[in-house]
């Protein structure tokens, strides 16, 4: 409860921060630089979430622990809602000093890339109905997927920034004088906090629908079979 | 000399729980036969033996001659036959058979192949291809593929289906047979394949 | 009836490799594609319908030769890439819908399977490779001046294509809706290699002497890993 409140108060004073206490960044066209803030926070926590994700795939392959399935799920669709605000402010700040919403420069074609992975891992999730082997299938498609990842670092700059060499502009380094630095730090802290309280209540989430599954597998009915040699065999000293 | 042991075996898909706690142990020699009512999950237990599903809970272990059976060299071990496996249409009888002997390892390939088919009485249908072939003699085939590699265990889901008195007799014999080299395991509702076991396990129980 | 021979035979240990197994897997489903000849005809229908549409609408002259080299590459790796998404999942599908996968899961090692189709699509998509590219750069009047890098680029391509998608092939094999849903899997698995396949034809028609030849690297890179990933995970997909 109080770090919900504190999570509030602190995202409240950043957004004031961010156009109050801050100048706009020499540069850019107007204010548009204060989308920064904001920006570059939703899609590091896009990344990071795509990587949390895979880290619980390879935990749940290897361990087969249901828990683990439920952070990757999770992670994969808070990872995915934060890379729709990513590339939505992103095209924003595009028009806004570009001219136009999509450019394809390295890293609008990162964020979208990243948006179809994770499309594709929830179209794979919807479409096998055995939950078992789609947990495992998910899993498999996350850690494919992360292999990928390295060749988009490397291939993707070398060949746009030789297509369309104005969009070299790095918007991860806006010109940091003190303000603008705390401001943004303190935005990456709240996303990334906004973030991890918006994860474990999502794990929350899936973990308790989980347990009715556990306690019908576990509780009344079923049969003990007997055979006519053996004895039935009780299970934590439950009667028949 | 082969043993089959079953560990608290379970199963659930979602929601819907099949079986639980299930247990038994067999020896070279022994006959057992599940029966149960249509989707009491005896398929699916026997699916769970060939290791093509994995159990929700309890474990399936194998011996042979003392030493522990790994999963991934379990293949050599088992032959299974069930209502939904199919073979190969558009390849012949024999070209099925000398297929899974090479996909199998098993060197002997031609002859071995021509003689299992034999044995399950499709000698003169070798040459045929499947598409071609009765629901009889597919399951014959079915039969030949199970026994190609002499299993130590025979995982059979209803292996008199669509058979005629002569193929049920072959899968008599079989049965008589697999009691030499090891265990077999009968999933079925007819009377007459349970009776051939010596043990029966009701799932609806 | 004969003498039943004795037990030795399964417990003497097999010299079989993976190899042969997978080369008795390849043969048996191009002995079957041969006789029915469904993915085949799939593959090469969509890319020679898809080929006319485009040399009809765009034609040899309505671009300008400086955008050509360009262009064409992307034409060209569009039609491959979605003419070998519309047939490499048969094989896999195929097994699940005439019900012969599990008597092959019964015999046959992973890897085996695997490598078996992995060798069944490749020469799928060397057929598809053989009849689309010439007639491509027939139709469309292509000028490549590095004939030697184009065609290794080509082939270093369709190996690619093949090892981003037969493990997909397999995961999608039982789940509904699986043509579109084999198509939303791969495609962003397979984006960092169109892209750099399409750099380096284009390089290769300009006759840019792309010095040591990158992309040909880069895909060659992208085969090893994604064949590597394929076998490591692939038993995880194949069982159940």
């Amino acid at each position: 409860m109080v770090q919900k409140i504190l999570l509030t108060i602190w995202m409240a004073v950043i957004i004031v921060a961010a156009f109050l206490y801050t100048e706009a960044a020499v540069g850019f066209p107007g204010q548009t630089s204060r989308i920064l803030f904001f920006h570059v926070p939703q899609s590091w926590v896009a990344t990071l979430s795509f990587l949390v994700s895979m880290a619980a795939s390879v935990v749940y392959l290897a361990k087969r622990k249901l828990k683990a399935d439920h952070v990757a799920q999770s992670a994969a669709e808070l990872g995915f809602l934060f890379c729709i605000l990513a590339t939505v402010t992103g095209s924003i700040f595009a028009k806004a000093t570009w001219g136009s919403f999509w450019n394809w420069d390295p890293r609008e074609t990162s964020i979208v890339i990243l948006l179809t992975i994770y499309g594709a891992y929830f179209a794979l999730r919807s479409a096998i109905s055995d939950p078992d082997r789609c947990r495992v299938l998910a899993a498999v498609y996350s850690i494919l997927a992360f292999v990928t990842v390295p060749f988009l670092v490397f291939v993707v700059p070398r060949i746009t920034a030789s297509l369309h060499p104005e969009n070299t502009m790095n918007p991860a380094n806006p010109g940091m004088d003190p303000r603008t630095l705390t401001v943004f730090l303190g935005s990456l802290f709240a996303y990334t906090a906004l973030y991890l309280w918006m994860l474990r209540l999502r794990i929350r989430i899936l973990n308790l629908e989980s347990l009715k599954v556990r306690d019908l597998f576990r509780g009344r009915g079923g049969g003990n079979p007997k055979t006519e040699n053996e004895q039935p065999r009780m299970k934590g000293g439950r009667a028949q | 000399m082969f043993t089959l042991r079953v560990s608290d075996i379970g199963k659930h898909y979602g929601e819907t729980l099949l079986f639980r706690n299930i247990s038994f142990e067999l020896h070279k020699g022994d006959v057992l036969a599940i029966t149960g009512w249509n989707g009491a999950g005896k398929s699916t237990l026997l699916r769970i033996l060939a290791g093509l599903v994995r159990p929700s809970a309890g474990a399936v272990e194998m011996f042979f001659n003392g030493k522990p059976v790994e999963k991934e060299s379990r293949r050599r071990f088992i032959g299974m036959v069930a209502p939904a496996f199919s073979l190969y249409d558009e390849l012949t009888g024999l070209e099925n058979m000398e297929f899974f002997a090479t996909v199998r390892g098993l060197s002997d390939g031609g002859d071995h192949c021509l003689d299992t088919l034999h044995r399950v009485g499709l000698s003169d249908h070798a040459g045929k291809t499947c598409r071609d072939y009765s629901s009889g003699m597919k399951q014959r085939l079915k039969l030949a593929q199970a026994l190609l590699h002499e299993p130590p265990l025979l995982l059979l889901d209803e292996p008199g289906s669509n058979l005629d008195s002569r193929g049920i007799t072959i899968v008599e014999e079989i049965i008589a047979e697999q009691r030499t080299l090891g265990v077999t395991v009968i999933a079925s509702n007819e009377k007459r394949e349970a009776d051939y076991a010596d043990r029966v396990f009701n799932l609806s129980e | 009836m004969p003498q039943t021979k004795s037990v030795k035979r399964t417990t003497r240990t097999e010299s079989s490799t993976y190899l042969n197994e997978a080369i008795a897997i390849w043969f048996r489903d191009m002995r079957s594609e041969f006789r029915t000849r469904y993915a085949l005809n799939a593959i090469l229908m969509f890319a020679v319908t898809t080929l006319i549409a485009v040399s009809f609408a765009i034609g040899s002259f309505r671009i300008d030769e400086s955008e050509r080299p360009f262009l064409y590459a992307v034409l060209l790796w569009i039609i491959l890439t979605f003419s070998a998404l519309s047939g490499l999942s048969r094989s896999f599908v195929k097994e699940e819908e005439a019900g012969t996968i599990d008597v092959l899961k019964l015999s046959a090692r992973p890897q085996a399977v695997f490598l078996g189709k992995l060798l069944f699509n490749l020469s799928l998509l060397g057929a598809l490779g053989v009849v689309i590219v010439p007639t491509f750069i027939l139709l469309m009047a292509y000028q490549i001046n590095f004939p030697v890098f184009f065609t290794t680029m080509i082939i270093t391509g369709c190996l690619g294509l093949g090892a981003g998608t037969t493990i997909i092939a397999a995961m999608i094999a039982r789940a509904s809706g699986r043509g579109a849903l084999f198509s939303v899997l791969s495609l962003p698995l397979l984006l960092p290699l169109m892209i750099t396949c399409i750099k380096g034809c284009e390089r290769a028609a300009i006759g840019y002497d792309s010095a040591g030849w990158p992309e040909v690297k880069i895909a060659v890179a992208y085969v090893i890993i994604m064949i590597t990933m394929s076998l490591f995970l692939f038993s995880l997909v194949w069982e159940e």
